[in-house]
């Protein structure tokens, strides 16, 4: 009966049109074919693939192979293959070998190479940067991964800054991405896995795990989802996060989205599962609970007492930013005896000539920051620290001169704002900054029995929160064996367990001594 | 990506178990066991949990035999259908009324000493309501939560109990008797109803671990609070001695009475933020437990969609007394003195029907064979 109604109401509500799509079964009947033995028309066939010659950079090039004496064809994209090594180990062989061989593997020297029949197959294989070689009267099709994709190169990390500890992080290239993870775990059981998830543009999500420390179970919910994802196109990891998220209105993350390949590497070797895209400076870790997003991978660099010192930091500064605002405000609106009666009087002095509620004020005042921080994250930055400049004099100085905003509120949004910046995950810093704002209407609705129902009630939904079946707060609660690597750190000696709510193939990390 | 809904660990269950019937001493209990056996009501406390004991242990020892069952269906099998039916019924009417009246005293509490001008109303139903979302998520995260709070709970509670020895005297304690042994043992058996949530939280075997967690997990909270509310008990004795007759809600006191230093004098909110946390998870405990009796009552499987509409029932009980003294002095005293008793003869009563049926030598010959 329910079902009924919803789906009868969803129906009177859905007004999207229904679109049709122009017919282009021809086309896909033909990828379904196998190449001929005929080169004309194996040539006119790709032709009209690659809408030669319109397609600029598609390049055919006719040549006859000396040696066999038949004529073949080689196709690529120009702009996506390294025309110096298509010229000196497939043209030239090709061209002007002078020794006697019959196939074509005797005679291209180049190493890395495939031969595939299936139109649609060759098609892809040649989009994504590989050389085709077609011989007259052969019914196969040679491959020459010739891919060379210009892009930067290995830099610091941007958006993670360390002090101690490696610097380097993922760019846009995924061989590169994959490379420096190698680098790290030298080990065969190391499995680089590639699924294609999109269907037009046949974007490919790579799957990077340890083979002998991963749980199956877990490897094949991902792998399913990553297969039941029905879309023409996904062109970056942070887009597939939010396809692959349970909740993806939730205001809070559930995936670890990280551009460290040191970072990355920990988390496999602790039996995670982390993927990588073409494009994409980063990889995406999962499943992740919050502590792996509150963490941050110097808590492990720097020797444990400094660990935790800025462990302990980050917690107080999480409990800051999202409270302070709201405290502030409840207590002068609700609760006015708590403040010590000097205190009191300073902040009433200071309010006196202010026109507006502290809710009102305090609002501005973090719309005003938010405003700030966003400007000057998008200005060019020649000027970014004009910017800077002229939102803490203009906004700070000037407001609490013209009373419009009293000093003391400056001072809380300042504090509030900043301790939002030691959280360095940025989905995190996201949610902690929208929640600031809930807490703060709530706390002018009802002082701080208003901020503690929404605490309460926000912590009932953040640890009912599951990414991949894994609880938010796990292990901590509900509890599951692991190295306690949680609130505080141990000395690396004592972290001997791989986290128990991943059910890795060997929990133990260390043995111990005996 | 449905999982199977997790199952509560001893730190969860314990955590729950604190809250659920540690926030007694913070409340009005105290200060009725005062109005009773005025200055020896901290040994109240020690001596229904040894009373009660003797129940508890029962019937923790008849639900092993019915390894992952409840309460109800124990009751129902063992009673019979029809007996079963009454008596799971008045057990759930009894929790349910006590749910109403134990929430209205925490909305007075809150009206009485921090929210002077707020409707009743407003309050009432923002702790319900978030009682009630609370619920709903499911007991496995109200354990989760309650593990998460309960160490910051009790801190507070005891430094909030240690700063007030600083105005407190210990010989408000003797006569160390009080009224006289008679009275003493008098009232600590009518006051069993300070445990009666245990019988209660056997409603939750199936959801915890294994039986041996729950008993385990029973065994430590039992104890645990049985000190906690004494200990608080005879703090506030030692703190207002004879004027505890007349505060009805001593911990709120204590609170206004505390400062940390000269210079912050009142530091009431800092401990009412920690003790409003733990009443919101005591009673989305509550509101879980009292929908899964009323599920389990009807056979209504799931259950969780009915935690809304019994909050709204027991939110529109709850409101009805007119004035706070109503129910403290009235309604509640009708629950407390009947509830305890109550539960301890049921358990009483499971046992000996148990026994005679000869259920326990059955499950004897299952083990040894």
């Amino acid at each position: 009966m329910r079902k009924k109604i919803s789906k009868l109401w969803k129906k009177g509500l859905n007004t999207e049109p229904e679109f049709n799509e122009e017919t282009n079964t021809e086309i896909i009947e033909l990828k379904k074919q196998d190449i001929s033995a005929d080169y004309d028309q194996n040539l006119a066939t790709f032709k009209s693939l690659f809408s030669v010659p319109d397609n600029i950079d598609v390049k055919v090039r006719e040549f006859t192979i000396t040696t066999l004496n038949r004529r073949g064809f080689i196709i690529y994209l120009s702009s996506m293959v390294g025309l110096q090594i298509i010229m000196d180990s497939i043209m030239e062989p090709l061209l002007d070998n002078e020794h006697p061989a019959k196939n074509i593997p005797d005679i291209v020297s180049y190493p890395i190479a495939s031969t595939k029949k299936n139109i649609g197959e060759i098609t892809e294989f040649i989009t994504g940067g590989n050389t085709a070689l077609f011989v007259d009267g052969d019914d196969q099709c040679y491959l020459f991964e010739t891919t060379q994709i210009s892009g930067r190169s290995i830099e610091k990390s941007d958006n993670e800054v360390i002090v101690k500890g490696a610097k380097e992080a993922f760019n846009e290239r995924v061989i590169d991405n994959i490379a420096l993870i190698r680098k790290k775990i030298k080990n065969e059981n190391l499995l680089v896995e590639t699924q294609t998830i999109s269907k037009r543009s046949r974007n490919n999500v790579f799957l990077v795990y340890q083979k002998d420390l991963v749980n199956e179970e877990l490897l094949k919910t991902i792998k399913d989802k990553l297969s039941s994802l029905d879309v023409d196109s996904l062109i970056d990891l942070s887009i597939l996060e939010q396809h692959l998220e349970e909740r993806p209105r939730s205001l809070f993350p559930t995936l670890l989205y990280t551009e460290r390949p040191d970072r990355a590497s920990a988390y496999i070797e602790e039996g995670h599962i982390v993927l990588l895209m073409e494009n994409s400076p980063a990889s995406l870790i999962l499943p992740a609970t919050f502590w792996a997003l509150f963490h941050s991978p110097e808590d492990h660099y720097l020797r444990t007492p400094y660990g935790n010192f800025i462990r302990f930091l980050r917690f107080l500064a999480l409990f800051v930013a999202v409270f302070t605002s709201s405290i502030y405000i409840a207590i002068t609106n609700f609760h006015v005896g708590m403040i010590p009666p000097d205190l009191l009087m300073a902040i009433a002095g200071t309010r006196e000539r202010v026109p507006f509620p502290s809710i009102i004020e305090v609002l501005m005042m973090e719309i005003a920051f938010e405003l700030i921080r966003e400007a000057g994250l998008r200005v060019p930055s020649p000027i970014g620290p004009t910017i800077g400049i002229v939102g803490a004099l203009i906004l700070g100085q000037a407001a609490v001169q013209a009373n419009i905003i009293s000093p003391i509120v400056i001072i809380v949004i300042a504090l509030s704002g900043l301790s939002s910046f030691i959280i360095s995950d940025i989905s995190m810093n996201f949610a902690i900054r929208i929640t600031r704002f809930l807490f703060i209407f709530s706390a002018g609705f009802m002082g701080i029995y208003g901020v503690t129902a929404l605490f309460i009630g926000g912590l009932y939904y953040v640890v009912s929160l599951k990414s991949f079946g894994t609880p938010y707060f796990a292990p901590m609660t509900p509890h599951s064996f692991s190295s306690k690597d949680l609130l505080i750190r141990h000395v690396p000696m004592v972290e001997r367990f791989r986290p128990g709510y991943l059910k890795p193939k060997d929990m133990v990390k260390q043995r111990k001594e005996s | 990506m449905k999982q199977q809904p997790g199952k509560l660990g001893i730190r969860e269950f314990v955590a729950i178990a604190v809250l659920m019937v540690g926030a007694k001493a913070t409340e009005d209990t105290p200060a009725i066991l005062f109005s009773k056996v005025q200055n020896a009501a901290w040994m109240i406390p020690i001596l229904s949990a040894v009373f009660f004991f003797i129940p508890l242990y029962l019937l923790i020892k008849t639900m092993s035999l019915y390894q992952g069952k409840d309460l109800f269906s124990v009751i129902k099998k063992l009673l019979g259908k029809y007996i079963g039916f009454i008596v799971c019924l008045v057990i759930f009417v009894i929790s349910s009324f006590a749910v109403s009246f134990d929430t209205r005293t925490y909305t007075n509490i809150i009206r009485a000493f921090y929210f002077t001008t707020t409707p009743n109303l407003i309050i009432y139903t923002m702790l319900m309501l978030t009682c009630a979302y609370g619920a709903k998520k499911g007991l496995q995260h109200v354990g989760s939560v309650s593990y998460l709070i309960v160490f910051y709970s009790l801190v507070s509670l005891y430094i909030a109990l240690g700063i007030s020895t600083q105005k407190s005297n210990i010989h408000a304690m003797f006569p160390l008797w009080g009224p006289g042994y008679a009275e003493l043992i008098k009232h600590s058996s009518m006051k069993l109803t300070i445990f009666a949530e245990f019988f209660i939280l056997t409603m939750l075997i199936p959801y915890v671990k294994s039986n041996k967690v729950f008993r385990k997990g029973t065994w430590i909270a039992y104890v645990y609070i049985c000190i906690q509310i004494s200990a608080a008990t005879l703090l506030f004795i030692c703190m207002f001695d004879e004027s505890l007759g007349g505060i009805a809600y001593p911990f709120h006191i204590a609170i206004r009475f505390i400062s940390l230093g000269e210079y912050i004098p009142n530091v009431e909110i800092i401990f009412f933020i920690i003790w409003i946390i733990t009443a919101f998870i005591r009673f989305s405990a509550f509101l879980y437990i009292n929908a899964l009796m009323f599920g389990r009552l009807f056979k209504i499987k799931d259950f969780e969609y009915l935690i809304p509409s019994l909050t709204t029932i027991y939110l529109m009980i709850g409101i009805i007394p007119e004035s706070p003294m109503d129910v403290t002095l009235m309604l509640k005293p009708l629950i407390q003195n009947m509830a305890g008793p109550l539960f301890a003869f049921i358990s009483i009563i499971l046992w000996l029907v148990a026994l005679v049926k000869g259920e326990f030598k059955h499950a004897k010959n299952k083990n040894s064979m």
